[in-house]
């Protein structure tokens, strides 16, 4: 079949100026951190004379990148893990089983689409604060954890569709329910797992928000909240926002792009019904 | 415990059940219990009643950034909504019909989504800013030196600036949810408008649209809903205070300056009643998101309803 567009040398220009736009500006942050603090601020186009790593060795020696990477990664695994046990649980438990309230319990899970994080901050705080996690990365993982809408509506969709003789089989071979569950019907969803980890771990890697709020110590805070302590100062920080920003962009864009059809074939499936 | 083993379903959806409505149902009506009281966070709580509410629509100052931040908002979700979404409408619909290089494109399009917001407002920086920024430099190369301008801190682009940067960086997510809900179009369907001679267009306008009309609505609501809390992209671009003259204020950030942030600027009533006004402000947002959200589910379903 042709669905082809006629030739349209129009369209396709508009989306090359777009997609060297986007590289343009990435290339540029990546090259201007290779020079100095002094360069920077006072000869910022012109032809470089210092061009070294010496940015990225003062981002890990003096500011503690890999301290700041490490509580974002901790915050991105923990959140995960929780979210996938709890959505596939809750949502084989609605999909799977009938029961009364079942299509009431699944609209109950849905409406947190409709309340971002934002509105229920202050008691969300006043909770964390109460439960002794105030500054602690547990704090973080557990409201961002709570967050469970998207994953489950996703996962629920799927195991109502999976034919009913699948588990039937699995419970005259013995199997009790969480086996049932653990062994035969969670690995069946691991499309769906996929495609969530994909949307989520972008939402949490890059969550400003929740983090801003709940983390105050230099000790415990994350990649954005570091970009923004250095952005913040340009004067004193231009050399360690601009090394920061690239540690913080470019090997993420890479992953990205080497796996870029299955991550945004995930993507789509999470939009298509929600 | 039998009633327990008979009923096995609970012990999977408990566990999740609980964390959901503690941290994300409870809040929304905790937040409004405590917006009737008059309250800091730490000390006593006095009952006022709805005291918050007319004390935030007659208080000038305080309704004074109230109308300010929900203006900027809604300049936010129309730009938003007739500039973006026909973008990621128009991208789409390329990328569908396979133009060469599709693949580099919805790669590239998409990937400033991966981008944290604070280096996204550090890359506007980089080319806006009025010394060390490319916009101006590439305005005196091509000889409109007069024109350079401290484009970040002009109070009148404030809230464009920030709109740019917001559509940058996320009119990816939207172009694949429309690319996605393309790919589900009936293939026959395309087969026959083509075979009927119906231009490209015009097969885009008779049947890609119509067919992924409900797509288009949900977009829209989330939209609506992002524009209403976005907070990150005015928070570090203009600080706390929303840049000068608020220029750059949004509603999430006025809630954030009033339960979390510097009240200074309002006087010494808020500050014993930051978290009592902060939540006051929180659930005028989560009216204003709720209103919206049910006409249009319903508008929807309603749609739906004639269709079948």
């Amino acid at each position: 079949m042709n669905l082809k567009a006629r030739r349209t040398y129009a369209s396709s220009a508009i989306l090359w100026l777009y997609s060297s736009f986007t590289l343009f500006v990435l290339g540029y942050m990546t090259y201007q951190a290779f020079r100095s603090k002094k360069e920077l601020l006072s000869n910022t186009f012109g032809w470089p004379e210092v061009f070294n790593f010496a940015n990225f060795g003062k981002l890990f020696a003096e500011a503690g990148f890999h301290r700041y990477f490490f509580n974002s990664v901790l915050i991105l695994a923990a959140t995960l893990l929780i979210v996938i046990a709890l959505s596939s649980m809750v949502a084989y438990g609605i999909g799977r089983f009938r029961f009364r309230f079942k299509n009431g319990l699944l609209v109950y899970f849905l409406i947190g689409l409709m309340f971002p994080v934002q509105l229920g901050i202050v008691p969300i705080f006043l909770l964390i604060r109460d439960m002794g996690l105030m500054n602690s990365q547990w704090g973080v993982v557990i409201v961002l954890a709570s967050g469970l809408s998207m994953p489950v509506f996703l996962l629920t969709t799927f195991f109502e569709k999976l034919p009913a003789d699948l588990y039937e089989s699995a419970k005259i071979d013995g199997a009790g329910e969480w086996t049932t569950f653990a062994k035969v019907m969670f690995p069946l969803a691991s499309p769906v797992v996929f495609s969530i980890c994909i949307i989520m771990s972008v939402q949490i890697w890059n969550q400003f928000f929740v983090p801003l709020i709940m983390l105050q110590s230099e000790a415990k805070k994350t990649i954005p909240l570091m970009i923004m302590k250095f952005t913040n100062n340009l004067m004193y920080n231009i050399d360690l926002a601009m090394a920061g920003s690239v540690m913080a962009t470019v090997p993420i864009l890479i992953l990205f792009f080497i796996f870029s059809g299955r991550v945004l074939e995930g993507v789509a499936s999470g939009g298509i019904k929600g | 415990m039998t009633w327990f083993r008979k009923r096995p379903f609970l012990w999977f959806i408990l566990p999740g059940f609980a964390l959901y409505s503690l941290f994300t149902v409870y809040p929304i009506f905790s937040a409004f219990q405590i917006s009737l009281n008059r309250w800091d966070g730490i000390g006593p709580k006095t009952f006022v009643g709805f005291a918050n509410y007319a004390e935030l629509f007659g208080n000038k100052e305080l309704f004074g950034q109230l109308t300010g931040a929900f203006r900027h908002s809604v300049v936010l979700f129309l730009l938003n909504t007739l500039a973006v979404l026909p973008g990621q409408l128009y991208m789409a619909y390329l990328l569908y019909s396979r133009i060469k290089g599709h693949r580099f494109f919805q790669a590239m399009i998409f990937s400033p989504q991966f981008i944290a917001t604070p280096v996204i407002v550090f890359m506007g920086t980089l080319i806006f800013d009025g010394n060390i920024g490319v916009f101006n430099k590439l305005l005196e190369a091509v000889g409109l030196g007069e024109w350079t301008r401290p484009w970040i801190g002009l109070p009148e682009l404030g809230i464009y600036i920030v709109w740019m940067m917001v559509a940058w960086s996320g009119i990816g997510v939207g172009m694949i949810f429309f690319l996605g809900a393309m790919k589900m179009i009936p293939v026959e369907m395309m087969e026959a408008a083509l075979l009927e001679g119906a231009s490209y267009w015009r097969r885009f306008f008779s049947i890609v649209l119509p067919q992924i009309k409900t797509t288009v609505l949900n977009m829209l609501i989330l939209t609506y809903i992002f524009a209403m809390t976005m907070f990150d992209f005015s928070f570090i671009l203009g600080g706390v205070s929303g840049g000068i003259n608020r220029s750059v204020d949004v509603m999430a950030l006025f809630f954030y300056r009033i339960a979390f942030g510097d009240n200074s600027a309002v006087g010494g009533t808020m500050n014993v009643n930051a978290m009592g006004m902060g939540t006051t402000i929180a659930c005028v947002m989560f009216s204003v998101i709720f209103v919206v959200a049910v006409v249009q589910v319903v508008l929807t379903y309603r749609r739906t309803e004639d269709g079948a």
